[in-house]
């Protein structure tokens, strides 16, 4: 039964109408902070977060087009959003919103009561965290729906970006469509703009990399002594042996993964300036806090 | 923890410097702390020398059912004439002691007509344990358990053989099988993920590796033989190499073969011929495009059996009509197509690379040069 069972992530704040079943089967499954449907009033209506194949473009499983509104948070944080999203999805757009940060209401199916609450009761344990985006590149946002499918492109190929008003000397790129560097056509095709910016930057410059999955997205944040890092699974299935590159220099740490628990991060490395280490198995979502490492 | 790596650009390197590339070629970076050993496996002791057992009975083209006792009788012929060696067991010593840790890497993907024959494996562990090798440190390997389970190889081989897949199937999902630190990195088409990762069980475990791989013809690479069987099937996701009728197999195939430590530990080529495909590789879900080649080749140099290979999928295209393995006419070109390709002998749906045989000679892993392979026919 679908239900109009609401509830806001910004913190793991939720209300719901009451009265109804699933309220109760949601406060069962421990999600206890429910919110309104006159709450959704103004909110950004957002996609159901998944994958979808694409048939003669790229296998389904290897490269499917990846449905994710984490650009959307970065471009406008303030904003407060919606989810409407069928079974089996509450998961991964709880862990989407809060990854980001984002003020995020949920519609969800009573379906995904219990796993929605062990996902909630996951995010609320993590350590508090409060660093700042960790970006290669900016962005001059000119409003347009085109550099917003750019920043979409982007964000699904890991290029971590900074939305500004105004080129910043602080990026190495700034992308201002229309200029003769990035002519306004060439953005008319993002996933080769996409794929130009990251030539540009170079794949042994980038802040992230991601081996293993082409499905999943991650968020970095940071500052000179600790980072933390959100992975986000798209793809439905469990990964593992997810390997990842971070520019920089940090100890080995713990990962906290969604229905797993705490978990030592393996085969850790620091070479060229970068730290590599793997990740046994990523569900849908997973933090993994770094401190930097003297001495490397 | 610091990683001491042998890190070195292959489009940069001397040994590759004579030979040129396509210039739309990415830069492959190896990435591996093993070294070469004294005498790497690949090419071998024998450079060059091929030798074709045939056999008109070792295989039943009307049920294609193999003769088990032909097929043995094939390959202790074959082994002796490689080495010199009086006997099968001394033929089988020259490469192999009791405490080595024994991977036979099989074929698994042309399921069901055209696989590493089980009589052949069967007499692979056989060999090896007769000199020695508990079978318990003899491996079975494939990249995907699935296909092993369809093959299902256990049943013919004792108990106590291993069998080790890096991945469930071609999902993309399960990477642990993998070693995260011994891997080529290239961006062909702008994939994300830009690394091809050994296989745990190759760099961490096995001391030698027999390659048995089958006469078949390959949409990619023109045809699928030793090379392509041990380093398409020892990597983790190398399908990227190929894309919208273009593929860079001409350079990769060759540049995974030769890495370390897989390039060391393969120290013997058993090229299975007893059936073989024509076209449509390499699958083999129907019998329309199998034939019956009827010979096992034995050598140590994966390049000279190829090239022999790459003759005997011309020859027989030829026979039925279809297109050369050569062919790179835009004509033929269906790209991606893959039903018109199975419906049509006549129908690429990539650009082939058969030269890629001829690149991995030039990165020292044998003789291409037909007039240097000295093939010698035996017939049982």
């Amino acid at each position: 039964m679908t239900a109009a069972l609401l509830f806001a992530l910004s913190l793991p704040c939720v209300v719901s109408p009451p009265g109804s079943e699933s309220r109760a089967a949601l406060q069962a499954a421990g999600v206890t902070q429910l919110c309104a449907e006159a709450d959704l009033a103004g909110r950004e209506a957002l996609p159901t977060p998944g994958t979808t194949p694409r048939p003669g473009v790229a296998s389904p499983t290897r490269s499917p087009w990846i449905v994710a509104s984490g650009w959307r948070f970065i471009r406008h944080p303030e904003t407060k959003y919606v989810y409407d999203v069928p079974a089996g999805k509450a998961v991964l757009a709880a862990a989407e919103a809060f990854a980001y940060g984002a003020d995020a209401a949920l519609k969800v199916d009573a379906a995904d009561a219990r796993s929605l609450g062990d996902m909630l009761k996951f995010l609320q344990a993590l350590p508090s965290v409060d660093l700042p985006a960790v970006a290669d590149l900016a962005i001059v946002d000119d409003g347009s729906a085109a550099i917003g499918e750019v920043m979409n492109l982007l964000a699904r190929r890991n290029l971590l970006f900074q939305v500004v008003q105004a080129a910043s000397p602080r990026f190495p790129i700034n992308i201002t469509i229309g200029t003769p560097e990035y002519p306004r056509d060439q953005a008319a095709d993002p996933s080769a703009f996409a794929l130009k910016i990251r030539r540009e930057l170079g794949d042994d410059k980038r802040a992230l990399r991601v081996y293993g999955s082409e499905v999943v997205i991650c968020r970095l944040t940071g500052d000179a002594g600790r980072a933390r890092l959100h992975l986000i699974n798209y793809g439905g299935r469990d990964i593992e042996g997810l390997r990842i590159r971070l520019r920089g220099t940090y100890a080995p740490g713990d990962a906290h993964v969604s229905g797993v628990g705490r978990v030592p991060i393996e085969d850790h490395v620091v070479a060229g300036g970068a730290t590599e280490f793997s990740l046994a198995r990523l569900t849908t979502y997973a933090v993994i806090d770094l401190n930097v490492a003297r001495g490397f | 923890m610091h990683r001491r790596s042998f890190v070195r650009l292959l489009a940069g390197a001397p040994l590759v410097r004579a030979f040129q590339l396509p210039s739309d070629t990415p830069p492959l970076r190896i990435v591996s702390s093993y070294a070469a050993s004294a005498a790497p496996g690949m090419p071998g002791p024998y450079p060059g020398r091929v030798i074709s057992i045939k056999s008109d009975k070792c295989v039943d083209t009307s049920t294609g059912a193999a003769n088990d006792e032909i097929v043995r009788e094939m390959m202790a012929r074959g082994m002796c004439a490689l080495t010199g060696a009086a006997t099968t067991v001394e033929a089988w010593r020259r490469f192999f002691e009791p405490s080595d840790v024994v991977g036979i890497k099989v074929n698994c993907g042309g399921y069901p007509h055209c696989v590493s024959a089980y009589e052949i494996v069967a007499e692979v562990v056989r060999q090896l344990t007769g000199v020695g090798v508990p079978v318990s440190q003899i491996y079975v390997y494939e990249r995907f358990q699935n296909q092993m389970d369809e093959v299902n190889y256990a049943p013919h081989l004792p108990a106590g053989v291993q069998f080790v897949a890096a991945e469930r199937a071609n999902r993309n999902v399960d990477n642990g099988g993998y070693d995260p630190a011994t891997y080529l990195e290239a961006d062909f088409f702008g994939e994300e993920d830009t690394r091809s990762n050994m296989m745990r069980l190759v760099s961490r475990r096995l001391t030698k590796i027999v390659n048995i791989p089958n006469m078949k013809d390959h949409g990619a690479t023109g045809v699928t033989g030793c090379l392509k069987n041990i380093a398409y099937g020892s990597f983790s996701n190398v399908a990227r190499t190929h894309q919208r009728g273009k593929t860079y197999t001409y350079s990769v195939v060759g540049a995974l073969a030769a890495m370390e430590p897989l390039r060391s530990r393969t120290v013997l080529q058993i090229m299975d011929g007893l059936r073989g495909v024509w076209h449509g590789g390499p699958f083999a879900r129907t019998t329309r495009y199998v034939f019956y080649p009827r010979q096992i080749m034995v050598g140590t140099d994966p390049v000279a059996i190829d090239r022999l290979l790459l003759d005997i999928i011309e020859n027989e295209r030829r026979a039925h009509g279809a297109i050369s393995i050569w062919d790179r006419s835009p004509a033929s070109l269906r790209m991606d197509d893959t039903r018109a390709r199975d419906a049509d002998p006549n129908v690429n749906i990539i650009i082939r690379e058969p030269g890629h045989v001829e690149y991995a000679s030039k990165l020292g892993l044998g003789v291409y040069d037909r007039k240097r392979i000295d093939l010698q026919e035996l017939t049982v």
